[in-house]
């Protein structure tokens, strides 16, 4: 199993998977087609957690926006590593501008829909 | 065309920095999302209202793309054509993303639905909902999830809408959205 890297565009954010357990999502995401985008990192991530001999997964997301349908995906996504956080340690980081309401609450919904997640919102300071 | 006439209609409706008439790509969104972060810097509109207007326009944007596109297939005589304007409000205290295209009468029942239930609902009604229908829709595969009024709604002071009728069953559906950008202001 190989790192997965994306390049951000300008409606889409930056992927880095490291097999080694370091995922990062970060930018803005309206894809045009959502599903298309997010493919193959729910791919990596669905692999990786049943091929994995790794036990920690730390994963960072740090997005400025995003339209409905990636809110949609990146649940899916929030599903998986609860399934994966009961095999292995998860940690998750949710960043945010301490500017941005809609980001902290994008980040405190998540942690109440996955309760059993580890989920640390972190404010960014500029 | 009087490129003049055109200015002064649009400063004298409220400083509209954005409009646009036609065929919609991806490409001309995220162009159009730049133009409105530039717009918001130099405003200096903060974080959350900002992203609030972004957030807004694309929904309403990729709806009008993704609606054209389902219908009528890529590469279509029927073009992914609509209306999409974004302005400040006369006092100030707010903008608004107002935009127009032609829809069918299936589609306008879908919508009218979804709009009349979220007319009913306060924003901690809609911030439920929205969950709600995210958490039940995992597993759909509907273009856009189905949410992307509840979206808009959660995020806005109000929004208005009509359906038109035109021709052949179909509809013009105008849609507005209006977003608080001094909340002080505004609830005062």
């Amino acid at each position: 199993m190989n790192d997965l890297t994306i390049a951000a565009t300008q409606y889409t954010p930056e992927v880095l998977m490291h097999t080694k357990g370091y995922v990062s999502i970060k930018g803005k995401s309206y894809p045009e087609n959502t599903l298309e985008f997010y493919r193959p990192v729910i791919a990596w991530m669905v692999e990786w957690v049943a091929n994995s001999p790794v036990a920690d997964l730390l994963i960072e997301f740090d997005i400025i926006y995003f339209n409905s349908s990636s809110s949609k995906v990146l649940f899916g996504l929030f599903d998986l590593l609860n399934d994966a956080h009961k095999t292995r340690h998860v940690q998750v980081i949710w960043s945010y501008d301490l500017d941005n309401e809609n980001a902290l609450e994008a980040g405190e919904d998540f942690s109440e829909d996955f309760p059993e997640l580890d989920i640390r919102l972190s404010a960014k300071k500029d | 065309v009087d490129i003049n006439a055109i200015k002064k209609m649009t400063e004298e409706d409220g400083i509209v920095f954005l409009t646009y008439a036609g065929f919609l790509s991806q490409t001309l969104i995220a162009g159009m999302t730049d133009a409105l972060e530039r717009e918001a810097e130099h405003g200096r509109l903060g974080m959350t209202e900002s992203t609030n207007i972004y957030t807004i326009f694309i929904e309403m944007a990729q709806n009008i793309m993704n609606y054209a596109k389902v219908k009528h297939g890529e590469g279509s005589k029927n073009k992914p054509e609509g209306i999409i304007v974004v302005g400040k409000c006369d006092d100030q205290t707010c903008y608004y993303v107002q935009s127009q295209n032609t829809i069918d009468l299936q589609d306008k029942l879908k919508i009218q639905t979804k709009l009349e239930e979220i007319s009913t609902l306060d924003v901690d009604g809609l911030k439920k909902r929205y969950r709600e229908l995210r958490k039940s829709g995992r597993d759909s595969h509907e273009k856009g999830g189905g949410i992307g009024f509840y979206e808009i709604a959660k995020r806005c002071l109000r929004i208005e809408y009509d359906f038109l009728p035109a021709d052949d069953d179909r509809f013009a559906f105008q849609f507005k959205a209006v977003i608080a950008v001094k909340k002080e202001d505004v609830l005062a």
